[in-house]
């Protein structure tokens, strides 16, 4: 009875009204996705319809939100374990059908390719002036209370506390120094503005959050603008208090404050991974067409630095030729202040190779299977021939 | 015997001779060697072409049209260009401008008419009011303009594109002769220097020493003329304006044999490639082959009511013909550009076409019905007509944006996404034809239905390979330039429906899901999948791949997919359905 039962389901997940029911659920997925990101952002619809296992809608009335629409990646499992069930039920050794059992083989790996990327490609920036030397990364999106160490003109201490950490109430001690600091309210974005006379008096009372009016927003939703990530904080070392003050990635001016001797730089920004290399901006270059403004190339000549492994040398990044180096790839991304600043976008994807492998297997199998088609063609042909 | 056969392929050779004839030069106007001019190489928009190619383009944008009527005859885009260069008065007057959007010509003071040309004079007393609506349009985003913003603005760009006039010389110069002689003075440093940002392209070809793109302006040549010798080309273009301003052509025609013979002593290059595009423009191999793709599907409708044996061949030299003529304009435009065939979505249409004209092709030897050539000669005439539209759109042969600008994953990539939809294209047009046949036809030859969907089968196999093998290989060269090997980006999204769509049908058959009929109604829906993905994603406007602009395109997308699900449910229904049924 249960034998029976199983073997009913082990025949439906095999079977072709499964793929074909999966594929046509993917189609109406890839086009809702695309749609949405008119609203969205392309990120936005991509986790909200492709990586994610049901896609989920706020019903008018209704205190939850309801799964509506199985998601991608649901129906990417389903494809998948469709597809090994088959491979497995239906696979006879049959050399006539060995390049198509390649290609869907191959096709299992591509599938498992965009599962990885979803589950582990970190996306960063390196952001470098002509003449800078950078070690470190910074996150599209995550930011962090940044305190550097100034004290010593040549070498600026960094330590950083991550925006999972900055919630109002909390107080972070900052690890290798007697500092910590206290999160009195948190803005994911806000809008920032001087303050005018009529305005309610700011939390600051140090640096130049005392004249600044802040109003709370939503969430950026495009991928296009960025959020103005703004805190309120106290630093505290030894029961000292050195006042509230008010930290945004849109404020540039550099605030500051002295303890024990030491001085201390408050900033908001991108939250920054550090590498043990160092990258070097040689020259940036923005080549364009004669007489036009359209780019013809942008490339930057980096000198890669990475005294442990005794690495020292230049390497060109440039459009569709980027440098691959410790588990991640730099691209050419973007650029800015008069020509002089390179953007280089990184990006680390342990499963980066998958796609190249499947589509190997893929090309291989289609190989195959032609040479097979073309083979027993011939032969029909030769025997109708002989009988004729 | 010898001699039917001979006739069957007159219609061919008599299409393909004609296509030759438009190669030859035209009598002088006027006694004006315009041919001359129209050769003569300028570096515009990133590279070298004939002045020729500026003038069409130019009046192409702003004409819809590659010629103007003015007193009793068709001006060609060379003369036209010369007027608006040596005598802009006479330009102004001719009637270049089209305006078809009511509200615009209200704002003109103008009532909708059967006349929708105007001149320069005409637009002239509006011009400011234009300009002060255009400048508050293009504050919005283009899709949130209404349409008489959108009118304002296209008329407010082109006429920014009639400033082609301050090229050469200034519009109110006194001629490039008294400039020459007037170096040195302020007032001529102040012109000069006004010339040179205006111009919209480099004459003057680099002189020995100077690099490949060292090429000037008249207004950088005759700044730099200042206390040196003039680039000798400046002195023979004052001859040609002088000649042509006084209607004298042997001075133009002498001024214009002494820049061509300058040219080919400077850069012999640059004056063989304009040659040959100059020849390309003349020819224009698309629209010709438009053309004798119409001429082989009438012939092969007439073949279905009379003569069969005699017309049926006839129409596939003409297709025959057709394809050569499309063959040898992509392989000149692969030249010219040196770049694979499909660089913007102007290319992909014409590709799209030749692919599926060369598959109908082998087809139609494979299963001699007439079925092939029928597929064939619609699928090349409906994608150069929308070529034929799409170019208006601007420059067909511009430069590559840096992170396209690779040769090796624009000729794979590209072109085997392309192959991609030119198939599902194909697949699809056989389907109608199959529809359209099945309540038509008087009798149906079960044969031929046979050989209708087995065409049908394979050709959805071999768009699955070019799509699959084309999305992959873009999602390979995405990685390399943007990091991402899948980007969910909207055009990737597009070839990823076109692949999954033909797996679908495939895989509907091979489960026998779907038998004749419901193939063909799946290949149907197929055209819909691809008009989406190439042009549906242009209209969303987002994402790294959105290249063309399209707005009234929208409409006829939307009318193109409502005829394609009536064609559906046609395929579905049972024969002649309509008809009273006796048993």
């Amino acid at each position: 009875m249960i034998k029976a039962l199983a073997v009913r389901c082990w025949n439906f997940l095999a079977s072709l009204q499964v793929t074909i029911v999966a594929l046509v659920l993917l189609m109406a997925l890839v086009v809702l996705c695309t749609l949405a990101q008119t609203d969205l952002g392309t990120l936005g619809a991509v986790n909200a319809y492709m990586r994610s296992f049901l896609v989920w809608r706020q019903m008018r009335g209704l205190p939850f939100p309801l799964p509506l629409f199985p998601g991608g990646a649901l129906v990417g499992l389903v494809l998948v374990l469709n597809l090994t069930a088959a491979l497995v039920k239906r696979f006879d050794f049959n050399p006539r059908k060995l390049g198509l059992w390649v290609v869907h083989a191959g096709l299992i790996l591509l599938v498992a390719g965009e599962f990885a990327t979803g589950a582990f490609q970190v996306d960063t920036r390196m952001t470098i002036e002509e003449g800078q030397t950078v070690h470190f990364l910074e996150s599209y999106r995550q930011m962090e209370l940044g305190l550097s160490d100034v004290t010593d003109p040549a070498h600026t201490e960094e330590y950083g506390i991550p925006d999972p950490l900055l919630r109002a109430g909390a107080s972070v001690p900052v690890p290798g120094t007697p500092l910590s600091i206290k999160i009195k309210r948190f803005y994911v974005n806000a809008e920032l503005a001087p303050r005018a006379a009529g305005d309610p008096p700011s939390m600051a009372n140090m640096g130049v959050g005392a004249n600044v009016k802040i109003t709370e927003t939503a969430p950026a939703a495009s991928d296009k603008e960025g959020n103005a990530t703004s805190a309120f904080i106290e630093p505290v070392a030894g029961g000292t208090s050195y006042g509230t003050w008010l930290v945004s990635s849109v404020l540039g001016a550099p605030q500051s404050f002295i303890h024990e001797g030491r001085t201390y730089l408050l900033s908001m920004r991108p939250r920054r991974y550090y590498l043990p290399y160092a990258v070097t901006l040689k020259k940036f270059s923005h080549d364009i067409y004669p007489g036009t403004d359209i780019p013809k190339n942008f490339s930057s000549l980096v000198h890669l630095s990475n005294p442990a492994k005794g690495e020292e040398r230049d390497v060109l990044i440039y459009m569709n030729q980027p440098l691959r180096y410790d588990g991640k790839a730099f691209y050419q991304a973007s650029y800015g202040k008069g020509d002089t600043l390179s953007i280089l976008q990184v990006v680390a994807n342990p499963g980066w190779l998958l796609p190249y492998i499947s589509c190997a297997l893929i090309t291989l199998g289609l190989l195959v299977h032609f040479c097979i088609t073309l083979f027993n063609a011939i032969k029909r042909r030769q025997l109708s021939g002989e009988t004729a | 015997m010898k001699l039917s056969k001979l006739f069957t392929w007159l219609p061919g050779l008599i299409a393909l001779a004609a296509v030759l004839a438009t190669a030859l030069p035209p009598a002088r106007i006027r006694g004006f060697d315009m041919d001359k001019f129209g050769r003569l190489p300028v570096l515009e928009g990133g590279r070298v072409k004939p002045l020729d190619s500026v003038a069409r383009n130019a009046l192409l944008m702003i004409r819809s049209k590659q010629s103007v009527p003015f007193e009793g005859r068709e001006l060609g885009p060379d003369e036209w260009l010369l007027d608006l260069l040596f005598r802009p008065q006479t330009a102004d007057a001719q009637p270049v401008f089209v305006i078809n959007d009511p509200d615009v010509l209200g704002l003109m003071g103008l009532k909708q008419s059967a006349n929708r040309y105007f001149s320069f004079d005409a637009i002239a007393p509006r011009l400011q009011e234009i300009e002060n609506q255009a400048r508050a349009a293009q504050a919005l985003e283009s899709a949130q303009r209404s349409r008489f913003q959108n009118a304002v603005v296209n008329l407010y760009e082109r006429l920014l594109l009639n400033q082609l006039e301050n090229s050469v010389q200034l519009g109110d110069s006194p001629g490039l002769y008294l400039e020459l002689q007037a170096l040195g003075t302020p007032q001529a440093a102040e012109r000069n220097k006004s010339l040179a940002g205006a111009a919209r392209f480099r004459i003057l070809a680099p002189l020995p020493g100077q690099g490949p793109d060292a090429w000037q302006n008249t207004g950088e040549g005759l700044i730099a003329a200042n206390g040196a010798a003039p680039h000798p080309a400046l002195v023979s273009l004052a001859l040609a304006g002088a000649g042509y301003k006084a209607g004298q052509p042997e001075a133009f025609n002498q001024g214009v044999a002494e820049l061509q013979g300058l040219t080919a002593n400077l850069r012999p290059q640059a004056l063989r490639h304009a040659d040959s595009e100059f020849l390309f423009n003349r020819i224009q191999p698309f629209y010709l082959g438009m053309v004798i793709y119409v001429l082989a599907l009438l012939t092969l409708f007439a073949s279905w009511l009379w003569r069969r044996d005699l017309l049926q061949p006839a129409a596939f030299s003409l297709l025959a013909a057709g394809a050569l003529v499309h063959t040898v304009g992509l392989v000149s435009r692969i030249l010219l550009q040196g770049r694979p065939p499909v660089t913007n979505l102007y290319s992909s249409a014409v590709f799209v076409g030749w692919a599926a004209v060369i598959l109908g092709v082998i087809l139609e030897r494979m299963y001699r019905k007439g079925f092939g050539t029928a597929v064939a000669a619609s699928a090349g005439f409906a994608s150069l007509i929308i070529a034929h539209h799409l170019a208006m759109e601007g420059d067909t042969m511009e430069m590559m944006r840096a992170v396209l600008d690779s040769n090796f994953w624009l000729a794979t990539h590209v072109v085997t996404v392309t192959v991609g939809y030119s198939g599902t294209f194909l697949a699809g047009i056989i389907a109608i034809a199959y529809t359209l046949r099945k309540h038509i036809a008087p009798t149906l030859d079960p044969a031929t239905t046979r050989t209708l969907v087995d065409m049908t089968y394979g050709i959805v196999c071999f768009a699955l390979l070019f799509s699959f093998v084309g999305t992959v290989l873009g999602g390979i060269w995405a990685d390399q330039s943007w990091g991402r090997f899948w980007g969910w980006d909207p055009k990737e999204n597009g070839a990823l429906l076109i692949v999954l769509w033909n797996a679908v049908i495939l895989h509907c058959r091979w489960g026998d899901y779907i038998r004749d009929k419901g193939l063909m109604a799946c290949a149907i829906f197929g055209n819909i999948i691809t008009s989406l993905s190439w042009f549906g994603v242009n209209m969303l406007g987002i994402g790294l791949h959105s290249y063309g602009f399209m707005d009234q395109a929208f409409w006829v997308l939307a009318w193109f997919v409502a005829s394609q699900l009536a064609l559906i449910v046609l395929c579905l229904m049972p024969r002649r359905f309509w008809a009273a049924r006796t048993t």
